[in-house]
């Protein structure tokens, strides 16, 4: 037994030892903790660790095989997203402990706060005493045995998964119900109190998923996407858009899902141009080996960064929104064009790991697919607060496209209508989401970075606070960015384009002299290199490309995602449909496209006079209508004005 | 070749007076139409088939394509290859969609008829389809022209060269009669052979221009040894026999020569004629470089033909009746300039292939002793200038096999339709026309609304293959059933048409679709494109654009707010505006006056359970909550729980209207009326203002033909807020509210209540025709009923979406900060920031 001290020892680094110890085989006895946070984060060794004292926030979380001991309290998320192993709390648990586990078993010997077991996919959360409200919000499975009473509203939202509860249950969560334990359950109880030593009651109540919101009720009449150009703001105010809205709403009595991004125009980069006359550009030979673009994002607080050859990534996209094989493609594409590519919400695959060059882990509100292991082969970690498409909302994946194996993947129950949740159950403000950060940095030993991926809202706020909270590098969507399933009016009328989210982000950064703390990579509509460059003029450090990445890799844009029967293979689960992508063929046509933008951005860069593309900027720009130049700031000059007539020297 | 390439960026103009829609911003040619040599508009007439529209299918097929029947039937169909559903489960079946029109249209005589208009004439010689093609393009054009055919009939290779099993006669004539009923004055002399019936000179003293269409009629030797044994014949020549009619005697096994689509068709008629047992062809390469088209091999397999490849023939040795084709084996050799590897021959691996015919299909050639005479042609082919279709002789003209080698009959075609422009141009004493290119159109048919499109697989047509007796030549396939052509045209991806995204429309897929798949090294293709990307859009608002509710966006919650989760927590969406009326959903109803008593009746059902309330002048179902409309000189109705009365001027003189308690409501419609009727109201008593903003308190008719003004709400919000009065009145708007997201944009910018007229129409089944709402008798009053419901708690379900999407768990605490416009236009109108540079501080203040 090793006893580590933290009176004298930091967190992070007795973490460091921790992780040592454990491949050593050593158990630990920690001294001091006095609540501090993050104890034990990121172990995944088979080891004994006892906390002598009180643990803060997240103990043992992230962590895979190793068994605690804490002999007093703990704060929220303990065992956090915790795979096997154990935890056994001593006194009480703060909110959500057990939140987001895979496997393990908590035992919690006094009481504990709200929203337990929030999100776990499996294992067994027990409480001696008494749990708060709404235990097992959203569980996706597993067990949560309750000796004492229930708490309000228990089971709120579950969708899998067992509720015990030996005392009173207070009153039930939405879309929860009671039922009959059998007697095979009862011993499989009786046997677990049995291991952690305490006694079992006499009688259990148990409580499931209703089912009820499982799945939507009337199915919307499928239907292919009226043209834009026939709902644009240049027609009558009662489209056909407007009346098909009005008559499948009228059948389903609900909201309409569809994917893809905003149906209509949109203030855009396209809006802006640029001050030079770019006729000539790309006329020099090899202008790509004459521009500098290597690029690098992430590194700015000491963790090891994405090396980009452009100024370019990958959006994120999720397996699951997208087959397995597009995935795959877009991992090789962008390898090939030594860009990142981006996991999205949906787990990490082999073989997307392997085919990607450089591979940033994203994590949800729902944890699907979120785990330690994934985390340490990750080559940047993100924190979806939300994206462009939908903000506010968590992820849509309809029942089609939940099947068996993209379930176990995220660890959720198959053929339900998947509705992410829109909050993670431990970022409910800005100094939660500190604590999240470096709940992740530790887990990773500092090594990798940590970004932060937030639709475009409220940016000059957010902003200012995603910086203060430690990120790495932002992902900021404009609403014109895609989804694979979302409320269509969510998508076209919620948040704001990407054009003014760069210009509120940047001034807003400026204001807080805080430019230099965290990088921006933007997207939402961006489509080529011309797009990018705009983009890095107004004050990017990189972009990203998600749908246009897809149209160069099949998509033939027919906005029907959400259906799962995707007629290219893309977006979908089907085998039958998936089977129709060829994801060798696809990889080397998005190769193809990310070289394209290189060499526009290339030629774009070096005919505005400059040799590398940190050098572009604002200057360079115009604004070609007045909205344009209303969100920007920048000088006004219409196509066709004397002002743009004079960059290409008709008049004089 | 194709006219301009797949990976399109940039098309060629179009010479002036062609049918051309590529200048259309919101129109790109799809793949197949590009890759068809002629342009046909396959999209059109597939959306149009799904659509059941056969005479416009029949019109898109037959405008540049006067060989439609044919080509349905044995087009060797380039636009199925560029088919983008080809690399995921099988390429839309055109040809046989396009053959399915023609079965049922065929015969159909077009109404367009073309009149001699010109002086000019032009004599073609050769009646095959680039002869006729160019006669029917010229005819079209005007000018007289005379077709001088050698055989006793018209069509030339499509008479001769096609066997009946894949091309029936009736098929010909039908495509033939067309042409000839459409250029009635087209003049055809049969029997007449060039120098010998007529001679070049004639031609040329009575035509202004000539043009040379001879065709490929002739088969290329081998070149063994022993291949003028009588029973070895060039392809060419066999099916023109078969093609005469007859039907001769063959031995057991017969050997075919070649990898061509002649080879294909001389050996499936061979297997057809008695005698026949077993039809080996023999080709120098392997099954992947063999050329013919793929399903003309696919079914000469079904039909049990034998295939030797890698088999080069040697020479022909006899032995009385038998022969014997000596052969040897090949490998594939080095990549030559166009990619293909040559065969070369495997040392040691002669060996014999013992038969009684050998048909050699090697290649064909044109030829004419006239024209050599006269010095036009070079060894198999008029010698021609592609660019310009000239030959040396300034007055003639040459396209088709005969002068630029075998090729199909669609190739052969577009040589027609490129010498008619050039022919054309010459005498319109054009010297350096521009370029041909083939022309684009698009009749813009909406996309196939089949819900299982992208599920369908590809319909194969039922193959009968050699049939009950062969030498009869029965056809070998059967044309789609109705049913079976419909799901095929619902396969179409459309790649013609928008899709609801601006971002990606059609033309900003195409450039990244050619982005995607155009080598990094090809530096001229990337500066077109990035030209080309470069180009300014229109601006989407332009100033005529008049203000919209559309450009109000919402601000979501993110890390400066909490996110309230829409899919599952609460957000209160009910109001109460007074004992009489609690509304649960902020959504009152209104038009129902004049409609059908049905009508009226499922709308007080589903305004009940919901909950919702209804205006309007007649009293409906006393559950329902009513705001009576006042007509002049009413009274309250007992029943209603408010009334609403028009602002005008001389309302203050008159006496106010008794109503014990009820809610009292005054109506403006205008603008300039705010400030006094704000006055009034607030000096009178009332509780609330309707702001009808499209006028006769959202009656339907005015609602479909009035723009809404919604600046109604913001000057009244500012006219209260002038007088700090802002929670004095509450303000209920009608007039263009569509959708739960208008409903929670107007409640953020004052509203308490929204009013929806035409929503709750259509919901119920009525349809908007010239400005008024039709009827249908297609749904039962509980159907309409459940049609409102489903409405207002679809708006309510969406209303409450944004609410909760900003941070909000009341709908009414959405308030103007929430709130960002994307115009100037609308944001002067709302007061509503237009987000970026010029809001400044949280508040968001511009």
């Amino acid at each position: 037994m090793v006893s580590l001290d933290l009176a004298t020892l930091s967190v992070r680094d007795a973490n460091a030892q921790l992780r040592t110890l454990g491949e050593a085989g050593e158990d630990v006895e920690i001294l001091n903790p006095d609540a501090r946070h993050h104890i034990g984060v990121g172990l995944t060794a088979p080891i004994h660790v006892t906390v002598q004292g009180s643990a803060g926030y997240f103990c043992a979380g992230l962590t895979d095989q190793a068994q605690f001991n804490v002999s007093h309290n703990v704060g929220w998320g303990v065992g956090d997203n915790m795979y096997s192993g154990s935890v056994v709390v001593g006194g009480n648990a703060g909110a959500i402990p057990g939140v987001a586990i895979r496997g393990a078993e908590i035992v919690i010997k006094g009481n504990m706060g709200s929203r337990a077991g929030q999100v776990m996919k499996a294992g067994t959360l027990c409480c001696a005493g008494n749990a708060n409200f709404m235990a097992g919000y959203m569980m996706y499975g597993g067990t949560i045995i309750i000796l004492g009473d229930s708490g309000e509203r228990v089971g709120e939202d579950m969708s899998g998964g067992r509720i015990f509860v030996a005392g009173k249950v207070q009153d039930l969560g939405s879309d929860a119900m009671l039922t009959d334990l059998d007697q095979k359950e009862i011993e499989s109880i009786h046997e677990f109190l049995d291991r952690y030593g305490s006694k079992a009651p006499k009688g259990f109540s148990k409580i499931v998923s209703a089912g009820k919101k499982l799945r939507y009720g009337t199915p919307e009449t499928p239907m292919r996407s009226i043209p834009f150009n026939t709902f644009s703001g240049h027609s009558a105010y009662w489209n056909p858009k407007v009346q098909e809205d009005i008559a499948i709403k009228a059948q389903s009595g609900r909201y309409r899902i569809r994917g893809y991004g905003g149906a209509r125009p949109l203030p855009h980069l396209s809006d802006i141009g640029f001050r030079k006359d770019l006729t000539d550009a790309g006329t020099h030979r090899d202008v790509v080996a004459k521009v500098r673009m290597e690029t690098e994002i992430g590194g700015i607080n000491g963790a090891r960064p994405l090396k980009l050859s452009m100024p370019v990534m990958i959006a994120p996209m999720s397996y699951g929104a997208l087959s397995r094989s597009t995935k795959y493609a877009i991992a090789m594409g962008s390898a090939m064009s030594g860009i990142a590519e981006n996991t999205g919400e949906g787990g990490m695959s082999d073989a997307q790991r392997d085919a990607a060059g450089q591979l940033i882990f994203q994590c949800l509100g729902g944890r699907l697919g979120w785990n330690i292991h994934d985390m340490r082969r990750a080559d940047a970690l993100e924190i979806y607060i939300s994206q462009g498409a939908k903000p506010g909302l968590g992820g849509q994946l309809m029942a089609k496209k939940v099947t068996p194996e993209l379930a176990q993947i995220r660890g959720i129950p198959a053929g339900i209508d998947l509705r992410s949740p829109s909050r993670h159950p431990d970022i409910l403000g800005a100094d939660d989401l500190v604590i999240k950060v470096e709940e992740f940095r530790e887990a990773t030993g500092y090594q990798v970075p940590v970004s932060v991926k937030l639709g475009a809202g409220r940016i000059r706020d957010d902003i200012k606070i995603a910086s203060k909270d430690g990120f790495d590098f932002v992902e900021l969507d404009g609403m014109q960015g895609s989804t694979g399933a979302g409320s269509a009016e969510v998508i076209d009328n919620v948040g704001i384009p990407t054009l003014p989210a760069i210009i509120e982000a940047v001034e807003a950064l400026e204001e807080i002299n805080a430019r230099d703390k965290i990088q921006l990579v933007l997207m939402g509509g961006l489509r080529d290199g011309i797009d990018a460059v705009k983009a890095l003029c107004l004050g990017a450090d990189a972009v990203a490309f998600g749908t246009s990445v897809i149209v160069a890799g099949g998509c033939i844009s027919c906005m029907q995602c959400h259906i799962g029967q995707c007629v290219t293979g893309i977006a979908t689960q089907d085998p039958a449909h998936e089977k129709r992508y060829q994801p060798e063929v696809e990889a080397s046509n998005i190769h193809r496209f990310l070289e394209s933008v290189r060499w526009q951005i290339a030629a774009i860069t070096q005919a505005l006079g400059y040799d590398d593309v940190t050098s572009l900027n604002r200057e360079d720009l115009v604004a070609l209508t007045p909205e344009a130049a209303d969100i920007t700031g920048l000088p006004c000059e219409p196509p066709g004005s004397d002002a743009s007539q004079r960059q290409v020297g008709v008049v004089s | 070749m194709s006219v301009y390439g797949l990976e399109r960026i940039s098309v060629p103009v179009s010479p002036p007076g062609f049918s051309d829609d590529t200048a259309d911003p919101h129109y790109v040619p799809a793949p197949c139409q590009v890759a068809c040599p002629i342009g046909t508009d396959a999209p059109s007439y597939i959306g149009y088939i799904w659509e059941k529209q056969y005479a416009e299918a029949f019109e898109a097929i037959t405008a540049t394509n006067p060989f439609s029947s044919i080509c349905g039937r044995v087009c060797d169909a380039p636009c199925e290859s560029a088919c983008r559903r080809e690399s995921s489960d099988g390429a839309v079946q055109i040809r046989n969609l396009k053959r399915f029109i023609m079965d049922k249209l065929g015969a159909d005589l077009p109404k367009n008829r073309f009149a001699v208009s010109r002086q000019e004439s032009v004599g073609i010689v050769g009646s095959g389809p680039a002869g006729l093609t160019a006669a029917f393009e010229l005819c079209k054009a005007g000018f007289s022209v005379s077709v001088y055919e050698m055989t006793d009939r018209l069509g030339g290779t499509m008479v001769w060269g096609i066997p009946q099993f894949r091309l029936p006669s009736g098929i010909i004539e039908e495509d033939i009669q067309r042409l000839q009923h459409q250029c009635p004055e087209l003049t055809v002399h049969l029997n007449t052979a060039l120098g010998r019936e007529v001679t070049l000179d004639e031609l040329k003293v009575r035509h202004n221009a000539v043009l040379l269409a001879i065709g490929a009629w002739w088969g290329k030797p081998m070149g063994v040894a022993g291949e003028d044994h009588p029973r070895v014949e060039d392809g060419v020549s066999f099916l023109r026999r078969i093609n005469a009619g007859e039907r001769p005697q063959m031995p057991e096994t017969v050997v075919v020569v070649g990898g061509g689509d002649v080879a294909m068709d001389a050996c499936r008629a061979a297997l057809r004629l008695p005698g026949c047992k077993t039809v080996k062809v023999v080709y120098r390469r392997g099954p992947d470089e063999i050329p013919a088209r793929k399903i003309e091999l696919h079914h000469a397999q079904k039909e049990g033909i034998e295939f030797a490849y890698n088999t080069l023939q040697t020479g022909i040795t006899a032995s009385g009746d038998s022969l014997a084709l000596q052969c040897v084996r090949t490998k594939p050799g080095p990549p030559d300039e166009d990619g293909r590897r040559s065969p070369v021959v495997v040392d040691n691996s002669a060996f014999e292939i013992p038969c009684g015919m050998v048909i050699a299909a090697v290649g064909q050639k044109g030829a004419s002793d006239a024209l050599d005479a006269a010095g036009l042609m070079d060894a198999d082919r008029v010698r021609a200038d592609f660019s310009c279709m000239r030959t040396a002789d300034p007055k003639v003209f040459a396209a088709g096999d005969g002068a630029f080698g075998g090729s199909t009959i669609v190739m052969a075609m577009q040589h027609g339709q490129r010498a008619a422009y050039y022919i054309r141009a010459a005498l319109d004493k054009i010297d350096s026309p521009i370029a041909y290119r083939t022309p684009y159109r698009t009749r813009r048919v909406p996309v196939a609304q089949d819900l299982k499109w992208e599920q369908l697989g590809l319909e194969e047509p039922v193959f009968h293959g050699l049939g009950d007796r062969p030498e009869t030549f029965p056809e070998i396939e059967d044309t789609y059933d109705e049913a079976a052509a419909m799901r095929e045209a619902a396969r179409c991806y459309r790649c013609d048409a928008e899709t609801g995204s601006t971002d990606y429309s059609v033309r900003h897929r195409e450039d990244l679709f050619s982005m995607a798949r155009t080598h990094p090294k090809d530096l001229d293709k990337h500066r077109a494109m990035l030209q080309r990307r470069l180009e300014s859009r229109d601006n989407p608002y332009p100033p005529q654009r008049p203000a919209s509710l559309d450009d109000l966006v919402f601000l979501p919650a993110n890390l400066s707010r909490l996110v309230i989760d829409p899919y599952r927590e609460a957000c209160r969406i009910d109001i109460d505006l007074g004992q009489d009326l609690k509304l649960k959903q902020p959504f009152l109803v209104s038009g129902f006056d004049d409609a059908p008593e049905e009508l009226r009746q499922a709308a007080w059902q589903a305004i009940d359970d919901n909950g919702a309330g209804v205006i309007g002048a007649s009293a409906p179902d006393p559950k329902v909550s009513w705001l009576q409309i006042l007509r002049p000189g009413e009274s309250c109705d007992p029943a209603a729980a408010g009334y609403i009365e028009r602002w005008h001027d001389g309302l203050a003189q008159q006496a106010s209207i008794p109503g014990n308690g009820v809610l009292k409501g005054l109506s403006v419609a205008l603008t300039e009326e705010i400030e006094a009727a704000v006055d009034f109201a607030l000096s009178a008593g009332y509780d609330f203002l309707l702001l009808d903003s499209t006028g006769n308190h959202g009656a339907w008719p005015e609602e479909l033909t009035t723009q809404p003004r919604f600046e109604l709400l913001s000057a009244t919000v500012a006219a209260l807020r002038q007088r700090k009065k802002e929670e004095a009145l509450t303000l209920i708007f009608s007039g263009g509210v569509r959708s739960g997201t208008d409903a929670a944009r107007l409640i953020a910018m004052g509203a308490s209540v929204v009013v929806y007229g035409v929503t709750a129409a259509i919901a119920m089944g009525g349809e908007i025709r010239e400005g008024q709402i039709l009827w249908h008798s297609d749904r039962t009053v509980e159907e309409r009923a459940e049609g409102l419901q489903a409405i207002l708690n679809a708006n309510a379900g969406e209303a409450s979406m944004m609410a909760r999407c900003t941070g909000k768990t009341r709908l009414h605490n959405l308030e103007p900060e929430d709130l960002r416009s994307v115009t100037l236009k609308t944001s002067s109108i709302t007061k509503i920031p237009v987000p970026g540079h010029n809001v400044t501080g949280h508040l968001g203040q511009s």
